[in-house]
């Protein structure tokens, strides 16, 4: 059990596993990062297999250091992870987000991201006890602005942005009695 | 919430070489943000430094072997980074050395680096391997050499420029008392 994370908590959605993340997801994380669908989350045609290789050792270790972190999306049916998504909270972030990215194309559009996100929403109200909850989304991303939106959130625009040099726009969520 | 993770320790006259912990946080940030860590890719803004914590982490995830925490035994301080490092960008596995201002000039990174060795050949089977130094970095250079390895050309790589590859003698090939 080298390197494995342990302890962490699986959760079952109605098309989705949520699980942390484990050796072999990079091979599905990578080719996402590198490409233009990742542009909005610090990927892209600036990210080199070294970044993205990097990237996602940070997602892994995120749980360790928090004890809780970005859960992989494993589809049911095919066993494939697809994307991540859920408690994000790096030093420099004003406050905890509930992130996700959607890696592989063919399930985008699919209400996947809406369905993880639901369920990890209420883990992080009533496992976590978090009090409230952002998504940081860049203002160019209109797929995660209509996500954000569908999920019942709403821009915020007194709340402290994490990287004041390149402002996004901040999203909150309903609180955990809404 | 806790989340358990484990990896092997291994043990040397006056080290511990074991898991990065939350502890060790600060130490490793101070490091990445120094000017020490200029033969490394920094200094690193602090929350940088975070990340890259977490990236050290990751590895073990993902790869199954990475680099510890070395600790001075008796008081488990943070002295610095070494280990198993294969980022994919990298052309192989390497021996990676970092340490910590409070682990300079006891040949710690020495100690550290061998039993690292001892850990690749004899626990996982491999039959070499190389670090990859700088080669303005002359304290890197001299330890290589201490630790028996020799020049092997070098690494080009996008964003850290030109590094020499020095190649580690071969599992049986290097006694402590050669040096």
């Amino acid at each position: 059990m080298i390197g494995v994370l342990q302890d962490t908590p699986v959760i079952e959605t109605e098309r989705l596993i949520l699980r942390a993340p484990q050796a072999g997801d990079e091979e599905a994380f990578i080719p996402f990062a590198m490409s233009a669908r990742a542009e909005f989350i610090g990927g892209g045609a600036e990210c080199d297999l070294g970044l993205a290789w990097r990237i996602m050792a940070i997602i892994a270790g995120h749980w360790t250091i928090r004890g809780y972190g970005s859960f992989v999306l494993v589809d049911k049916a095919t066993g494939t992870p697809i994307g991540s998504a859920g408690p994000w909270h790096p030093a420099g972030w004003p406050e905890q987000e509930l992130g996700w990215t959607i890696w592989n194309a063919d399930f985008e559009g699919t209400g996947l991201a809406h369905e993880a996100v639901l369920a990890l929403r209420h883990y992080v109200y009533e496992t976590l006890k978090w009090p409230t909850a952002v998504s940081y989304i860049d203002e160019r991303n209109a797929r995660s602005i209509a996500l954000a939106e569908r999920l019942g959130c709403r821009l915020d625009k007194a709340a402290e942005q994490p990287k004041p040099e390149s402002p996004c726009l901040i999203y909150r969520h309903p609180g955990p009695a809404q | 919430m806790t989340v358990t993770f484990t990896i092997p320790e291994l043990e040397t006259d006056r080290l511990r070489l074991r898991a990065p912990k939350a502890a060790d946080i600060e130490a490793y940030i101070d490091f990445r943000a120094s000017d020490r860590s200029k033969t490394v890719g920094g200094p690193y803004p602090r929350h940088t430094g975070w990340s890259q914590f977490a990236g050290l982490i990751g590895h073990w995830v993902i790869r199954g072997f990475g680099r510890w925490i070395v600790a001075d035994k008796s008081t488990d301080a943070p002295l610095g980074i070494v280990g198993l490092y294969h980022p994919d960008d990298w052309p192989e596995p390497e021996i990676a050395w970092s340490l910590f201002e409070a682990g300079e000039g006891r040949g710690i990174a020495y100690e550290a680096a061998l039993a690292s060795r001892a850990y690749a050949y004899d626990t996982l089977g491999w039959t070499g391997v190389m670090s990859l130094v700088d080669p303005a970095n002359t304290r890197s250079v001299a330890l290589a050499r201490r630790l028996g390895c020799v020049a092997d050309g070098h690494y080009d790589h996008p964003q850290y420029g030109r590094m020499h590859v020095w190649r580690h003698p071969g599992p049986g090939e290097h006694r402590e008392s050669d040096t």
